[in-house]
């Protein structure tokens, strides 16, 4: 009466939803929003896409760019003419390869709060209830769901 | 009633692992497509022991009492 499942996420959001999910992950790594654009032309730059990504236009055209910086690193986050949610690294005093690191590093936990939200509000929709939740020492996150049968 | 469980880790890179508990038979695998349906494609899905145990099954017991 039991079964294991691994399952890879597939992030289809509307804006709003996503960039809720970059701030989540930009707390949990200590990054904060930049309030204006602080790339200089001697920063350096790498862009990245979050993988199997797709984000939803907004019908109202409203700016979908959303900026956080931490130690002289800003990390960009926007929708790519493609759709999917593309990451800008820039950062003055690093090399491309710390730059990918840390782009890519927050650009899965992006993923990770965007599912974790999506769950939550999925699995409460079919009375299926949290009682259990932590982060482990290796930042995943674990939760223990009940439902009780009718 | 009893309960039906799941555990579910994800991961820091957004992959999520679920074990599911407490379904008869097969419905254990279609809870799983819940998850499926909510997060994204299955990577690997794999069945316990338990998975083959009969569905329930209710059963009445009848006494004949003087």
């Amino acid at each position: 009466m039991s079964c294991v499942c691994v399952l890879t996420p597939v992030v289809i959001a509307a804006w709003p939803s996503f960039s809720a999910a970059v701030l989540s992950a930009a707390a949990t790594l200590g990054y904060s929003v930049a309030t204006s654009d602080s790339s200089e032309s001697s920063t350096r730059q790498v862009s990245l896409q979050v993988e199997r990504s797709e984000i939803v236009t907004d019908p109202l055209g409203r700016d979908q760019r959303l900026s956080i910086f931490r130690d002289g690193v800003t990390i960009t986050f926007s929708r790519d003419a493609r759709g999917r949610a593309a990451i800008c690294v820039t950062g003055l005093g690093r090399t491309d390869e710390e730059l990918r690191t840390l782009g890519q590093e927050l650009g899965q936990r992006v993923v990770q709060q965007y599912v974790y939200q999506r769950l939550k509000s999925e699995m409460a929709a079919r009375q299926m209830m949290i009682v259990e939740e932590a982060v482990d020492g290796g930042h995943a996150i674990r939760l223990k769901v009940r439902q009780w049968k009718n | 009633m009893p309960n039906r469980e799941f555990d579910l880790t994800i991961h820091p890179d957004g992959r999520v692992e679920v074990h599911v508990k407490g379904f008869p038979g097969k419905a254990c695998l279609e809870a799983a497509k819940f998850f499926e349906e909510t997060v994204g494609e299955m990577l690997t899905q794999q069945a316990t022991h338990e998975l083959y145990e009969p569905e329930e099954q209710v059963q009445y017991r009848l006494e004949n009492r003087r």
